[in-house]
């Protein structure tokens, strides 16, 4: 069993780092596209209104400033917070935050879970009671990532699925899977949390996981314990197929898409790509499209014949 | 309670998706809360027989059904046809992004409904929620373009069967959006659904020949034919010219010749040409304004380079791109050093940062509002105001295009905050404003009962919020002032006014920003800002 759940782990977690990865790489490799930018845009000045460049004459010969930290922090606080889910439905804010810190505060703990036992395999003693400060920064740390991790994913699963039903317009627009989304993750969480509560409740089980896998050690661990761990490896190998990539995309998207407000200046790299683009052909069929021409054919010609 | 509309209702044959209840929609203050007509006519049976109304019972496109089987099936072949190109890059590099971004990250958690004024003044019908267009387009993609195995369609709940009906309502559904944007302002998943409406009007357009006919065929390819979409061709505009120079020194008292193709001016001017026979007023009062300030501008004559206007933007990339790089063009031949759109919205946000990634090379000349040129004017002390004459309740529409799509936010108001000492904001406003409800081409569609829809519903925020705006002198006793500094709003202010009867029960005008300034010249001897012109 020992052997199996390493096994699992590596291939867990080399599969959702792939498969992350391409997803991202190819929202990436998508062209570039007019522009659609979308106001307040974050990294500009006047951002607290929603005031762009375009407020002062000739902007084109004024400095752009940029604030990128404030942009970046801007769109992470919201992986955190959801304010407008705050704002705009309390209900499902209430039970969808707490869902969403479940995903975020599990894979923090995994990941310190790693980093425990590398330190513990250099020699660190992981405990309360460490005579190591750090040995005790660790192990409290554990707790609260673990800790709030399975109440917060356990809470948020179970009112998820009664909110949906409860509100019309979700309702209306939910589909099968999410309802199995719940109850997996439900499984997930709840077996963190029983084996947390019941049987491990220093977590000590989860650093001799992470020390087996570090050493290519088959640990020794209670079949509960087991059985979460199973859970998780499934659920990292499951999420890549739900729309869990947009803890990333949804940035990407405010960068590269609605914050986008960078102009296409004469002699530009983008003005380049631009015009490779627009010679590309097209294939619409409408009868005011020329055949077989490219985007700029196009647009040179007016696409109607003379009025007789 | 409220009966909830499931996708599976828009592949039923027959019958109608949603039956409109205008007692539902959202009540606006005494006296607009009794309508003494019919807030949306009925269609006649005759109009039902040609065109599919089975959406709502409003036509924006009017398909007309198929006569056989075969054509129905043509018709779905086609359209299917299309929507492969939307996921191509040759195709649609312009907007494959930010569409594939919407169809793959929404997750349906209706945050952005509350945001939408056609819902949420309909009374909340589900077929205007934001999300309902792209669940549509996302199952036909699924099902039609990437062919998911029927299980997971299952799994996913993406399974749909088509029919010719489907994509007529789809097609209405389209064009019951205004592509106002305010759904994707508060997305925190990046989402745009109002893009995922835009791209479905391209389908229609750029696969089919399919839009509304104000749009296309009296719009942009007219705009292309002849210079404008209001037909004026470059001699007419000669004259229209003429008579706003007679106009002007009527009340200026003098002479001013409006500058046409003059090489190498400073500034290329270009106004929606829509306002030369509408709303003279807005022309004349640019040319007093810059003519005071000593700015060295021109209009051109050039096919499209007199009208601002780009209705590409709402439908159709290929006509779009024609109408921006003829803009350019008419700068380019004229050797100005810079374009300045005049009040339109959409052409603001078109020929400014639409054209941007479109024009390149030696037609990528600078291009930018007038809005902050006037500011400069104003505060710059170069005419003389007096803002007494402008005292009466103002108040300040914000064209989404220009604002929430551009950021320009503030340079209007400074403006009013000077020479309007009774100018008062509407809530929300700036970039969280409503849209006046004719965005995306509805204030110029004008076909069978639309208007009354446009009237009714889309534009029902906006006119609640300019009753609220107004609310400390209600009556007809005080007139009052919506400022519009854009065509499209204009034109939708005018028929939303009329339709409620603004005039009468509360003495409520529109006009744009230009005759705010004009009014407030010390220079003219009589108010310029006529009341009679409602
Ligand atoms: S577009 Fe955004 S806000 Fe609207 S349902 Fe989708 S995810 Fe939610
Ligand atoms: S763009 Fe505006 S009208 Fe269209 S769905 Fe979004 S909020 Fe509604």
């Amino acid at each position: 069993m020992g052997t199996l759940i390493v096994v699992l782990t590596y291939i867990a977690y080399v599969f959702i780092v792939v498969v992350y990865s391409v997803k991202i790489v190819a929202w990436l490799r998508m062209p570039p596209h007019i522009r659609w930018d979308l106001y307040p845009v974050i990294h500009e000045e006047h951002y607290r209104y929603g005031g762009s460049y375009y407020e002062q004459p000739e902007w084109w010969t004024k400095p752009r400033p940029r604030n990128t930290w404030r942009s970046l922090l801007y769109s992470l606080k919201d992986n955190f917070y959801m304010g407008e889910y705050y704002e705009r439905n309390r209900l499902y804010w209430l039970f969808l935050l707490p869902w969403h810190l479940g995903f975020i505060f599990i894979i923090t703990f995994h990941v310190l879970c790693f980093f425990a036992a590398a330190a513990m395999v250099a020699g660190l003693d992981i405990a309360a009671g460490s005579a190591q400060l750090a040995g005790k920064g660790f192990y409290y740390l554990l707790l609260i990532t673990g800790g709030i991790a399975f109440v917060t994913g356990t809470f948020g699963s179970m009112g998820m699925p009664i909110v949906r039903l409860a509100d019309r317009g979700l309702r209306n627009f939910s589909m099968p899977m999410n309802y199995f989304n719940y109850l997996f993750f439900l499984v997930v969480y709840g077996s963190g949390l029983l084996a947390w509560l019941f049987l491990d409740p220093t977590l000590d089980e989860y650093r001799t996981y992470w020390v087996g896998l570090i050493t290519l050690t088959p640990p020794e661990l209670h079949p509960v314990t087991i059985l979460h761990i199973v859970l998780f490896d499934l659920f990292l190998i499951y999420l890549p197929f739900t729309r869990s990539t947009h803890y990333i995309t949804r940035i990407l998207a405010y960068f590269f898409i609605r914050w986008d407000d960078e102009p296409n200046l004469r002699g530009s790299a983008l003005e380049k790509r631009i015009l490779g683009l627009l010679q590309q052909k097209i294939s619409w069929e409408g009868k005011h499209i020329p055949k077989g021409k490219s985007w700029v054919e196009a647009a040179i010609e007016s696409g109607l014949p003379e009025k007789k | 309670m409220k009966k909830t509309v499931h996708v599976a209702e828009f592949t039923r044959l027959g019958g109608q998706v949603t039956e409109l209840d205008p007692a539902e929609f959202i009540a606006l203050p005494p006296p607009y809360d009794k309508m003494e007509k019919p807030p949306i006519r009925t269609l006649t049976d005759d109009q039902r027989k040609r065109m599919d109304t089975t959406l709502d019972g409003i036509v924006a496109v009017g398909l007309q059904p198929p006569a056989t089987p075969e054509e129905e099936k043509a018709f779905i072949e086609k359209f299917l046809a299309g929507l492969e190109k939307l996921f191509s890059v040759e195709d649609n590099w312009t907007f494959l992004q930010p569409l594939m971004h919407t169809l793959e990250y929404c997750v349906k958690c209706q945050i952005c409904s509350d945001a939408c004024p056609v819902y949420v003044s309909s009374g909340r019908q589900d077929i205007y929620r934001p999300t309902m267009r792209p669940e549509l387009f996302r199952r036909i993609v699924s099902t039609y373009v990437k062919k998911e195995h029927p299980l997971l369609r299952k799994i996913k709940g993406s399974d749909i069967e088509l029919n010719w009906q489907t994509l007529a309502r789809l097609a209405e559904l389209a064009y019951r959006c205004t592509l106002c944007r305010r759904c994707a302002q508060v997305c925190l998943l990046g989402c745009d659904n109002a893009l995922v409406s835009r791209e479905i009007r391209k389908v229609f357009s750029q696969q089919m020949g399919i839009a509304p006919k104000e749009i296309h065929e009296k719009g942009s390819v007219q705009q292309l034919r002849v210079g404008s979409s209001t037909g004026m061709t470059p001699a007419a505009l000669k004259d229209i010219l003429e008579f706003t120079e007679e106009e002007i020194e009527a009340k200026l008292g003098r002479k001013i010749k409006i500058p046409v193709d003059k090489k190498g001016a400073e500034i290329l001017l270009i106004h929606n040409a829509g306002e030369f026979i509408a709303w003279p007023e807005n022309l004349e009062a640019f040319v007093i304004i810059l003519d005071a300030a000593g700015v060295d501008w021109t209009l051109s004559s050039e096919i499209a380079g007199y009208d601002s206007i780009n209705y590409g933007v709402w439908y159709d990339d290929v006509q779009f791109a024609r109408v921006a790089i003829r803009q350019s063009q008419a700068a380019k031949s004229l050797g100005v050093r810079k374009i300045s759109f005049g009040e339109c919205g959409h052409a603001h946000k078109a020929g400014i940062v639409i054209a941007d990634r479109v024009v390149a090379g030696d037609l990528n000349i600078p291009r930018e509002s007038s809005l902050p040129l006037l500011e400069e004017i104003v505060m710059s002390g170069r005419i003389k105001l007096d803002p007494s004459r402008n005292d009466f309740p103002v108040t300040l529409h914000d064209p989404c295009n220009m604002v929430r799509l551009m950021g320009i936010v503030e340079p209007q108001r400074r403006i009013l905050k000077k020479i309007c000492p009774q100018f008062r904001e509407m809530t929300p406003h700036g970039v969280e404003n409503y849209c006046c409800g004719g965005g995306s081409g509805f204030a110029i569609t004008q076909s069978t009962n639309f208007p009354d829809w446009r009237n009714s519903v889309s534009g029902r925020m906006k006119m609640k919020q300019v009753l609220d705006a107004f609310q400390d002198a209600p009556g007809p006793e005080v007139k009052k002032y919506v400022c519009a500094p854009c065509s499209n709003c204009k034109g939708q202010f005018r028929d939303m006014l009329d339709y409620y009867g603004a005039w009468e029960k509360s003495s409520i005008y529109y006009g744009g920003l230009v005759e705010l300034i004009v009014n407030a010249m010390v220079d003219l001897k009589q108010p310029f800002i006529q009341w009679e012109w409602h």
